[in-house]
């Protein structure tokens, strides 16, 4: 595992919003999914990281190369799908690859066929005629078969019927073991981040709440259903009570040396689940 | 290739230490054998729905441990495990799964004597049990 993406003190202001100061970084061998409620600035920061929207501070660092326009070649290395792609409505999904292919020296022809046969893709029809989940498949066609080191996804499957999500799920999965390399994702999918995240980012407001281990969320956060009434005072981590005897903890190992130490009971303790999680953490409460 | 593990999200055992000895009780008990190919860090963990960080990490206890091999390039795989130490995960399994019984009652606020009063009746009740069958199907010669 190695850094391949650093993002330093970015900071941005448009029109009354703030993205920032934002700093992560982004280990290649894993797949990171940006998980933030509408307008949270996750769509910002891909084109940053593209160079294709300005920041007012901070740097970004892809593979080594400064993301400042200078220098484009580090571009080869990243493959980035948007939400829309622009400029396409008149093309074909055939002339669309007879575009794009030969800009990328590790094009995998096979690949996008196999892709295109799988998802059952029509490449004469022009993709402004396609529907919305149609085009986010010809759009991910296009850019798995690029075989680039790093992915950026933005909503891939959003528009997707499930057994097509489930398809891509494995497309991913085996994407990922070409070799080495880096997928970051934005999505509100729970499959997405139930199955392929190994960390979740949490993106709120223009700001990012943190990076956590996937697993590392599912084992702090528990709810407890109590013997006894629930103390006055806070529990360590809480974030929900109900009727006295049941209370929601971020922080399950403190929370359980604190019941011990009061020789509070519980009658059982249950994980949350990751999409819980999320719902409690972007703010949202219980689903 | 998939494998039977289950993931017990409640349990306080650490899921990379689960993997571990689910993977290992299903070598010692032959249902993997030696050279069979076990899934990739990467499709494990979508299964399981963890990390690949956790996954990676309950391979290379296997690995170190002698139960499973990588070979660059091309997977990996059950290895090639005596007799002894599959013996010895068996024993292990069945004094933990013992251990947490005993753990239960004293949660329970059971004392020592009480649970081994309760392990004695359930030890007595398995050997009625096995009389029975004996009967039924004649001398287990």
């Amino acid at each position: 595992m190695e850094t391949w993406i650093k993002v330093k003190g970015l900071e941005k202001k448009l029109d009354g919003f703030k993205l920032g100061p934002l700093d992560v970084e982004f280990e290649s061998g894993t797949i990171h999914v940006i998980v933030g409620n509408n307008g949270s600035g996750k769509s910002t920061l891909f084109k940053q990281m593209m160079n294709l929207v300005t920041y007012d501070k901070g740097q970004i660092e892809v593979m080594g190369y400064s993301v400042d326009g200078k220098e484009e070649s580090w571009k080869k290395k990243i493959a980035y799908q948007p939400q829309t792609l622009i400029g396409c409505v008149e093309f074909t999904g055939n002339q669309l690859q007879q575009i794009i292919s030969p800009m990328y020296s590790n094009w995998d022809q096979s690949l996008f066929s196999r892709i295109v046969e799988m998802l059952n893709l029509p490449l004469d029809r022009k993709y402004g005629k396609l529907s919305q989940g149609v085009q986010q498949k010809l759009s991910i066609a296009l850019t798995l078969a690029r075989d680039t080191d790093i992915l950026l996804l933005d909503e891939p499957t959003a528009h997707m019927d499930i057994p097509s999500k489930r398809l891509l799920m494995d497309l991913f999965v085996e994407w990922m073991e070409r070799g080495e390399k880096l997928m970051v994702i934005s999505s509100h999918q729970t499959e997405d981040i139930r199955k392929l995240a190994d960390y979740l980012l949490l993106m709120r407001d223009g700001q990012l709440i943190g990076k956590y281990l996937k697993e590392d969320l599912s084992s702090s956060h528990k709810r407890y259903w109590l013997a006894q009434q629930l103390p006055v005072e806070k529990v360590p981590g809480e974030i929900e009570r109900k009727n006295e005897r049941m209370v929601v903890t971020s922080s399950a190992e403190e929370a359980e040396s604190f019941f011990e130490a009061r020789q509070i009971n519980w009658l059982e303790a249950e994980a949350l689940d990751i999409d819980e999680i999320v719902s409690y953490m972007l703010g949202g409460g219980r689903q | 290739m998939e494998l039977p593990i289950r993931m017990d999200k409640d349990s306080k055992t650490p899921i990379y230490h689960q993997i571990e000895e689910q993977v290992k009780a299903l070598i010692a008990g032959g249902h993997l054998a030696a050279g069979s190919t076990l899934p990739s860090i990467r499709s494990l963990s979508k299964e399981l729905e963890i990390s690949v960080i956790t996954t990676r990490r309950a391979y290379l206890n296997l690995e170190q441990q002698g139960f499973i091999k990588t070979t660059q390039g091309k997977g990996t795989f059950v290895a090639e495990v005596e007799a002894d130490k599959k013996k010895e995960v068996t024993v292990a399994a069945i004094y933990q799964a013992l251990e947490r019984g005993i753990e239960t009652g004293l949660r329970h606020d059971y004392t020592i004597e009480q649970i081994e009063e309760a392990f004695q009746e359930i030890i007595t009740s398995f050997k009625a049990k096995e009389k029975e069958e004996v009967k039924k199907h004649g001398n287990l010669d």
